[in-house]
């Protein structure tokens, strides 16, 4: 592993020093799993200043406020898999995390690091856009927050700028009557990494009628995005396997009109449109 | 490069370690401190050959920089056995020939303490769960699942 200077500054203000004075110079650290992997890259653009975050005790943690769910930065996948809040108000994102690597990664990854490295693969970010999430960023100039699913430019890269640290993630509670589900596609069960995946929201009225629905595939677009053309399939009808395909379908052709048809399309077209059934389905 | 200066637990014993930012956790295991049990392999954190707990959690020792376990606890494979009494996993191990070439032998033991700390009576889909982050390349799954599964037994006669 090439040199670097290392900083483990314990609170968020000294970190944003650092940030500010080290600038696209310095790369944060959180619980490593990916970062330590691009440092060892043979070749790779080193970084010269390492800033390890984890000592920041206010970047922990999982919280109701409201009518909204907060999920700080540093909270790594097995406490979000442990979580009785995540469990009760987000089950898709809990069924996310538990697909993550292998436990000894779900015990060091955090949803923040997730975010921020920004993979097209990234688990936790298609069910954190259909729970309508925002992202809280902090840096010593001040604060703003950005829509989730504003947030990411391309793979690997985001709207966030060198000097900011990701502070918050947050999310309104579904409705009582929304159910949830994530669906993946991995080359095995552990440590693979999504093919593709697909998140799900269905709401449904005491009739029987869906009245919401969302649908959000990884690592299938250029960008993560609800697919609305999907989702009004959906809405006002009722339930069915065929009405559940006919959406998939209708992703699939989405799909397709955003990445083109390329060798890997055979496969990816029928696939897509068999995930979102049965991510739908799972929603029962 | 400055040198960083950390406190740290190792199988129960307190160090003072002077190290260089980059390197890990399994560098200052085996390079440093001679507890060459933790096997090096992948150092991408697939194999789970250099797995060990970090606070009783399974961590992959080649994904954590050295300065980061600064104020907490370390437990590898050698600090696993009371003295000369083999802790009920190893010995579990043994009874079930679970070991073949011994490499991914540290790490699956760690996993297994994990579980077996945190799950009383673990199923074999449990067992296999907590596995899943290490390889053994002779393929003995059967035996090792068999092994982790059978020892809770030793614990409940205990």
């Amino acid at each position: 592993m090439k040199p670097f200077e290392y900083y483990s500054p314990s609170s968020l203000s000294e970190a944003c020093t650092l940030l500010a004075e080290f600038g696209a110079d310095a790369r944060i650290l959180a619980g490593g799993t990916d970062v330590l992997v691009e440092l060892r890259k043979q070749g790779a653009k080193s970084s010269e200043v390492i800033v390890d975050i984890a000592r920041i005790q206010t970047l922990r943690g999982i919280e109701e406020s409201g009518n909204s769910i907060v999920i700080k930065p540093l909270t790594t996948h097995s406490e979000i898999l442990h979580s009785r809040i995540i469990e009760n108000e987000a089950p898709l994102l809990r069924a996310a995390a538990s697909g993550i690597g292998s436990p000894q990664i779900r015990n060091r990854g955090t949803i923040g690091g997730n975010i921020m490295n920004a993979a097209a693969c990234a688990d936790t970010v298609p069910p954190l856009i259909a729970l309508d999430a925002s992202v809280r960023l902090h840096s010593s100039k001040g604060e703003r927050e950005i829509v989730l699913s504003e947030f990411f430019v391309k793979p690997y890269a985001t709207v966030a700028r060198p000097d900011e640290i990701l502070v918050e993630i947050r999310f309104p509670k579904l409705a009582g009557n929304a159910r949830s589900a994530f669906s993946k596609l991995g080359r095995r069960n552990a440590l693979s990494i999504a093919r593709l995946s697909v998140a799900a929201v269905l709401a449904k009225s005491e009739a029987g009628v869906i009245t919401d629905a969302r649908i959000v595939p990884g690592a299938a677009f250029p960008k993560w995005q609800r697919v609305t053309e999907g989702e009004k399939v959906l809405i006002g009808q009722k339930p069915s396997r065929e009405l559940y395909s006919e959406a998939g379908k209708k992703v699939s052709e989405v799909m397709i009109s955003f990445t083109g048809r390329r060798w890997s399309t055979e496969y990816k077209e029928p696939v897509i449109a068999v995930l979102v059934r049965r991510a739908l389905e799972a929603c029962e | 490069m400055k040198h960083v200066t950390i406190n740290t637990t190792i199988n129960s014993k307190a160090y003072v370690l002077d190290v260089c930012p980059n390197m890990t956790l399994l560098d200052v295991l085996r390079d440093e401190l001679g507890f060459t049990g933790t096997k090096r392999g992948c150092e991408v954190g697939e194999c789970g050959a250099c797995t060990v707990l970090l606070n009783g959690q399974a961590v992959n020792s080649c994904l954590i920089l050295a300065p980061q376990i600064d104020g907490h606890e370390i437990l590898t494979v050698e600090g696993l056995a009371d003295g000369e009494k083999l802790h009920p996993l190893q010995e579990s191990f043994l009874d079930h020939d679970a070991v073949h070439c011994g490499f991914c032998t540290p790490g699956m033991l760690m996993s297994a303490k994990d579980l077996l700390d945190h799950t009383t009576n673990p199923s074999e889909l449990e067992t296999r769960s907590a596995i899943s982050g290490n390889l053994c390349r002779c393929s003995g799954y059967q035996q090792i699942v068999d092994a982790i599964v059978e020892t809770k037994f030793v614990n409940r006669e205990e």
